[in-house]
């Protein structure tokens, strides 16, 4: 476990400090090694650096506060904490703040579908939601737009958004800032990120910049965090979930 | 196995629907009907099991009752020994619901209420003493048992007992109703001959003797209880476990036996472990599967069989959902054709998503290949044209491929059902 901050190089931004919690060291030890592997061809400087690990909710807090990393990449199930785990090590967690002021975020990585396990997370404040089946430079990409505060959707996760909010069946907000509905543009990149479209992609079939892709996304996650919504109750109630 | 009782299953008559019955050897179980009858459903039982018409059961059961009354102690028999379970009619393959029970039942009704009507007519000519006594609170008590274990015996007596779901108000209503009369019947019989003040103390007592026997056996009873509940859970958590052991027995241990054997060829392997995550996922998150008859289900399943024929991995995602019909089979048949086309010629990650909502159904299928343009496709290749572009146009529906920069996209669209939007 090293804390020294790798040298930034080339690289105008310095790498990402992250933090790994899960609890099968085999996971936690694939990981590193095929970032780092994906890392090392992309050349340049290292995009992430490993500075802890942890493999169950207690130590996850404590490597957290001590460490204070950008990123937390988080296992929704762990051992220990009242919930499933996840929810627990980020509500453990409020408050702690990086070098630079930032919050520390975090990005749920799981090979669990259900929609249970993403909205305990995502609702406790994960930034996004990505499979553990998910290639390592798409990870690398994820971890950066976390550390930068956007928000990261998985296909599956806009899914389970369009799903919650009624916005398949066709229910759209009529004032952006409706919590309990998507707005029609939302909804649009949505669907595009539930077809499997890159960010840079849904801005270009969409006609808007990167940017506003990610402000975008953004407001739906702040919707899906902060929404009543009694559908997202239903909605889970429905797949036998609380 | 014919007989001669069911010559309707075999001539079934010109102009009359044949009859649900019996048309060969597996014989249907013997059980009652688990329905909202009046009656146990004996009699319906015996028939749909011998293949009889249930009239002539329930007809043979009161000529037997004629012969000192063995056909009530015979029906009487068959009722405590018949399970209950779900009756599966013949001819529609659906649950069977005892409409004719009730009937039946009303019909007993109509008949105890006679015999009542008869006893008190009879009664002062035989000089009340005996019926009055005796038959006739004999004749409560055994209507009032009947009616109160009827009851208990549809709720499945134990699971009325323990759970908290407790029968509904019509089944109070009859058990009351049942206890009632019993009680009733006993207190004439008790009290036949003797003076109201004489009857109020022995009833005291009676009572006083069940509260204090109550009050002794109560914590015992309650530690019976107790501990017969925690059996009983242990035992479904000991079933449960044996379940899930076997369950990952069948499976996972089976799969990664494969896996090592056929350790060498990455492509197998692969195939195996995505095979194996994804029936281990239906079954932690999905539960036990029902009849699978809605779209999601179908597409589901459509890019689950191409996965496992190539070997590659699709990534669906499916929101809403509706009951499977044949523009939905058309629009699932397409999808396949598209996901077998990304999965053949285009590079991973094949991505899906099918939107089911009120304005549509609308499929997206995604791949990374080079892509291809559908007026270079060649007229004599049929895969495109004809299994996606006219399958869908059939159907009231629309295709499109786009190529894109990094890949090519399918798009499929179903309009509405008819029933969803006028």
């Amino acid at each position: 476990m090293t804390t020294t901050r790798a040298p930034s190089g080339t690289s105008p931004r310095p790498a990402v400090r992250v933090v790994l919690v899960d609890d099968h060291r085999m996971f936690r030890a694939g990981v590193r090694a095929e970032l780092t592997e994906a890392m090392a061809a992309a050349g340049g400087a290292a995009a992430c650096e490993f500075v802890g690990e942890a493999p169950d909710v207690d130590t996850a807090i404590a490597v957290i506060r001590a460490e204070r990393p950008d990123v937390v990449l988080l296992d929704v199930h762990l051992p220990g904490g009242s919930g499933n785990g996840g929810a627990d090590v980020i509500r453990g967690s409020y408050g702690v703040e990086t070098d630079a002021g930032a919050p520390v975020r975090f990005l749920a990585l799981s090979v669990s579908d259900a929609a249970e396990d993403v909205i305990a997370v995502i609702r406790a404040g994960a930034r996004g939601y990505v499979t553990k089946t998910i290639g390592a430079r798409d990870l690398i990409t994820a971890i950066r737009r976390v550390a930068d505060g956007d928000a990261v959707f998985s296909p599956r996760l806009a899914g389970f958004v369009l799903d919650a909010f009624g916005a398949a069946a066709g229910e759209i907000a009529e004032v952006d800032e409706e919590l309990d509905r998507l707005s029609a543009r939302e909804r649009e990149v949505m669907r595009l990120i539930a077809r499997g479209y890159q960010y840079k992609e849904v801005a270009k079939e969409l006609f808007i910049s990167v940017k506003t892709v990610e402000t975008h996304v953004s407001s739906v996650l702040r919707k899906l965090q902060l929404s009543s919504r009694h559908e997202l109750t239903a909605w889970a109630m429905g797949r036998r979930l609380l | 196995m014919p007989t001669p009782f069911e010559p309707a299953a075999a001539h079934p008559r010109a102009g009359m629907p044949p009859r649900p019955e019996v048309s060969g050897p597996p014989r249907p179980p013997l059980v009652r009907a688990r329905g909202r009858g009046w009656t146990p459903g004996v009699c319906a039982a015996i028939a749909r099991h011998l293949g009889l018409s249930p009239k002539a059961v329930r007809w043979s059961f009161v000529i037997l009752t004629a012969f000192g009354g063995a056909g009530v102690v015979a029906y009487a028999f068959l009722w405590a020994l018949t399970p209950e379970g779900d009756v599966v009619d013949d001819g529609t393959g659906q649950v069977a619901v005892a409409s004719d029970r009730r009937q039946w039942g009303s019909l007993i009704l109509i008949g105890a209420a006679l015999v009542l009507v008869g006893g008190v007519l009879v009664l002062p000519i035989l000089g009340g003493s005996l019926i009055g006594s005796v038959l006739l609170p004999l004749f409560t008590i055994a209507v009032g048992a009947i009616v109160a274990w009827s009851n208990l015996d549809e709720a499945q007596r134990s699971r009325w007992l323990e759970s908290g779901t407790g029968p509904n108000r019509f089944g109070w209503m009859r058990v009351a109703l049942g206890v009632g009369l019993t009680v009733t019947g006993i207190l004439v019989i008790v009290t036949r001959g003797q003076s109201f003040s004489a009857v109020w103390d022995a009833l005291l007592a009676a009572i006083a003797v069940l509260v204090g026997a109550l009050i002794i056996a109560a914590p015992w009873a309650m530690r019976l209880w107790g501990d017969l509940r925690r059996e009983q859970v242990a035992a479904a958590r000991a079933t449960e476990r044996a379940d899930i052991a076997a369950h990952l027995h069948d499976s996972v241990l089976q799969t990664l036996a494969l896996i090592q054997r056929q350790s060498g060829d990455a492509a197998a392997v692969t195939r195996l472990a995505r095979a194996q995550e994804r029936e281990l996922r239906t079954w932690l998150y999905d539960g036990p599967q029902g009849s699978q008859s809605t779209l999601a289900a179908a597409v589901t399943e459509v890019a689950h069989e191409v996965e496992d024929l190539h070997g590659q991995v699709v990534d669906l995602v499916v929101t809403g959902d509706r009951p499977y019909e044949p523009h939905g089979a058309a629009l699932t048949q397409a999808l396949r054709e598209a996901l077998l086309n990304a999965v053949r010629h285009g590079r991973a990650p094949v991505t899906a998503y099918v939107e089911i909502g009120p304005s549509g159904v609308e499929a997206f299928v995604r791949d990374r290949g080079t892509g291809f343009d559908l007026d270079d496709v060649p007229a004599d290749r049929l895969g495109v044209r004809q299994s996606i572009l006219g399958r869908m146009e059939r159907h009231g529906g629309s295709a499109r491929v786009r190529r894109r920069d990094d890949g090519t996209e399918v798009e499929l669209r179903l309009p509405p059902l008819q029933g969803d939007q006028p």
